[in-house]
């Protein structure tokens, strides 16, 4: 009887300690978001004030009123919009063919492609940018969004290749080879009956290439110099001067950046993380 | 099936034409980019990028021989292992305590994506304010709860930049990991841990002998990338000190970009950039012995 009371109380103590753990981490992960939002709701004079409070006064709602106004924020959300789903497309446009001859068909060079690509993902554009920056600029895309699509695009082709290669290769081939006795040729059979079954697979990949190109930085800060073609990652930091920084335009813009990609994140995380460990790429 | 059928040329082609824009995306972009890059490293670029012969290793030795690189060098190897070891054993710990049943799990999920979903230039401008020393949100935060009276300086030195670079660094790579090694511990086969329970093992036995080994994989996997990952940061650094003061803060990927586009010597940055890639190359050889290891079980 005792034994059991003293299990019990046991168990309830560990039940404590985790709901008070994951609380007090859910906090702190929280803890910068709650900044952003306060201070994207002060006055200037409230934010650089040395004995401010943690709270708005009175929330400043205009803040993200005039932020479209002070900088070419449509501008920016636009930019972002065309790059990350120029790269998208362009990414899956290469990549579905790819994965499609490497889960389905045996060639020379198979293992040296697929080589390549997993020794691609290793590098980041920040190491090769001068690199890129020359053939960006021999192409005469500097300054464009197509330069940033292909960049994007490119970038992204690992992971793609990776992970739509693993999804294909999980869905048997007996229906498109049944089509293809019916008189589908190649292209037909991927079109209508294996892409329709790998649908979750495709929007997954599809979702993060679109969130990794909406979050690229880097390589927007090097190749694009003129205000109305930045993206929003870049173009924000308008408000980030060197002299000045106005925090509560900067941080209005940034929960307008950070919005869409955390739902779209949301609507991924769990099939990602199974393929991510599965393809071992993380974009 | 296609044994009966006499090969064609276009049989044999045909994969090679299914792959032809992947590659041709790859090569122009990522190929191309790093031939550039090895044949600047080994040139005499002038000012304004145009390669003007061939200098041999000019470009490397006056890297190498410039005082900074080797702080550099060191804030790059502090920066990388910190943050990778630290990120790994906290977002390990996390995928632990998520792995329970509990009510209120998948709120705490969601949560945990948010730094992952983040840019990394918002999430370092955010941080770059909360340790502001006049108006910073830490110092209010502390000041309204009556844990400090005055405005503490959590900057007062280069390193504790550094530091706090790092302490935002880790914890947007926590969610990776965390969630990496969440999908290794879900895939644990529940019968293990009966069979321990049967045999009396302890929490501790059950974690050291059943779980870590299990999750090992993945977490290596995680590691590796991580590695590669971190190694290649740019905007956390750039946001919150730029490098500065005098390279106190700067890691190879800051170095070299102020090194190509403020100061335009595009030749030792290339250099710099051809030194990050072999350092890189010796991660991916590891990881790809590893993937390929892994694809053989």
């Amino acid at each position: 009887m005792a034994d059991n009371l003293t299990i019990n109380w046991k168990k309830l103590l560990t039940r404590i300690l985790l709901y008070f753990s994951v609380a007090v981490i859910c906090v702190i992960i929280l803890y910068p978001y709650f900044v952003m939002a306060c201070t994207a709701l002060k006055t200037r004079a409230e934010i650089f004030d040395p004995n401010g409070a943690i709270l708005p006064a009175s929330p400043i709602w205009s803040n993200f009123v005039d932020i479209w106004t002070l900088a070419p924020m449509g501008k920016y959300l636009l930019n972002s919009v065309i790059v990350a789903g120029g790269s998208t497309i362009i990414a899956m446009l290469c990549g579905i063919p790819a994965a499609y001859a490497l889960a389905r068909m045996k060639f020379k060079g198979q293992t040296v492609f697929l080589g390549f690509i997993i020794v691609s993902q290793m590098f980041a554009p920040v190491v090769l940018l001068i690199g890129i920056y020359k053939v960006i600029k021999f192409l005469g895309m500097t300054n464009t969004l197509l330069g940033l699509i292909f960049i994007n695009a490119a970038f992204n082709q690992a992971f793609t290749v990776w992970l739509l290669r693993g999804t294909f290769m999980s869905i048997s081939a007996e229906m498109e080879q049944a089509a293809t006795i019916d008189g589908c040729n190649r292209v037909q059979a991927m079109l209508r009956i294996l892409l329709p079954v790998a649908a979750p697979g495709i929007v997954t990949t599809l979702i993060f290439i679109f969130i990794n190109a909406w979050n690229e930085f880097t390589v927007a800060l090097c190749l694009i110099s003129t205000d109305t073609i930045k993206p929003l990652t870049v173009g924000i930091n308008i408000f980030n001067g060197y002299n000045i920084i106005e925090w509560q335009y900067l941080f209005a813009s940034s929960i307008v950046a950070i919005i869409p990609v955390v739902i779209l994140f949301m609507s991924i995380e769990k099939n990602l993380t199974s393929g991510l460990t599965a393809g071992g790429v993380k974009g | 099936m296609r044994k009966n059928k006499p090969r064609t040329l276009l049989d044999k082609t045909e994969p090679y034409l299914w792959i032809l824009p992947s590659v041709i995306l790859m090569a122009i972009f990522i190929i191309v980019p790093i031939g550039s890059v090895f044949q600047m490293a080994f040139s005499e670029v002038n000012k304004a990028g145009i390669i003007k012969g061939f200098a041999g290793f000019e470009n490397f030795e006056k890297v190498l021989t410039s005082s900074k690189f080797a702080l550099v060098l060191k804030n790059t190897a502090v920066w990388t292992v910190c943050v990778v070891v630290i990120s790994t054993v906290l977002g390990f710990i996390l995928a632990l305590l998520l792995n329970n049943a509990f009510k209120g799990r998948k709120i705490a999920r969601a949560i945990v994506v948010f730094p992952w979903a983040t840019t990394l230039v918002i999430q370092a401008s955010v941080w770059k304010f909360i340790i502001n020393t006049d108006y910073g949100a830490l110092n209010t935060l502390l000041k309204t709860f009556g844990i400090i009276e005055a405005n503490i300086n959590w900057i007062p030195t280069p390193a504790a930049y550094f530091a706090w670079e790092i302490a935002c660094g880790i914890f947007v790579t926590i969610p990776f990991v965390c969630f990496t090694a969440l999908s290794g511990l879900q895939s644990i086969d529940s019968s293990y841990y009966e069979a321990a329970d049967i045999d009396g093992a302890t929490y501790w036995q059950k974690l050291f002998k059943i779980t870590i080994p299990l999750v090992k994989p993945s977490l290596t996997v995680a590691t590796v990338l991580n590695i590669i990952y971190v190694f290649n940061s740019f905007p956390i650094i750039w946001t919150i000190t730029k490098g500065d003061p005098a390279s106190r803060t700067d890691t190879i990927v800051t170095y070299l970009y102020k090194l190509a586009f403020l100061n335009s010597k595009q030749g030792q940055a290339a250099a710099v950039s051809v030194i990050g890639f072999l350092i890189l190359l010796a991660c991916a050889s590891v990881y790809m012995v590893s993937t390929l290891k892994k694809g053989d079980e």
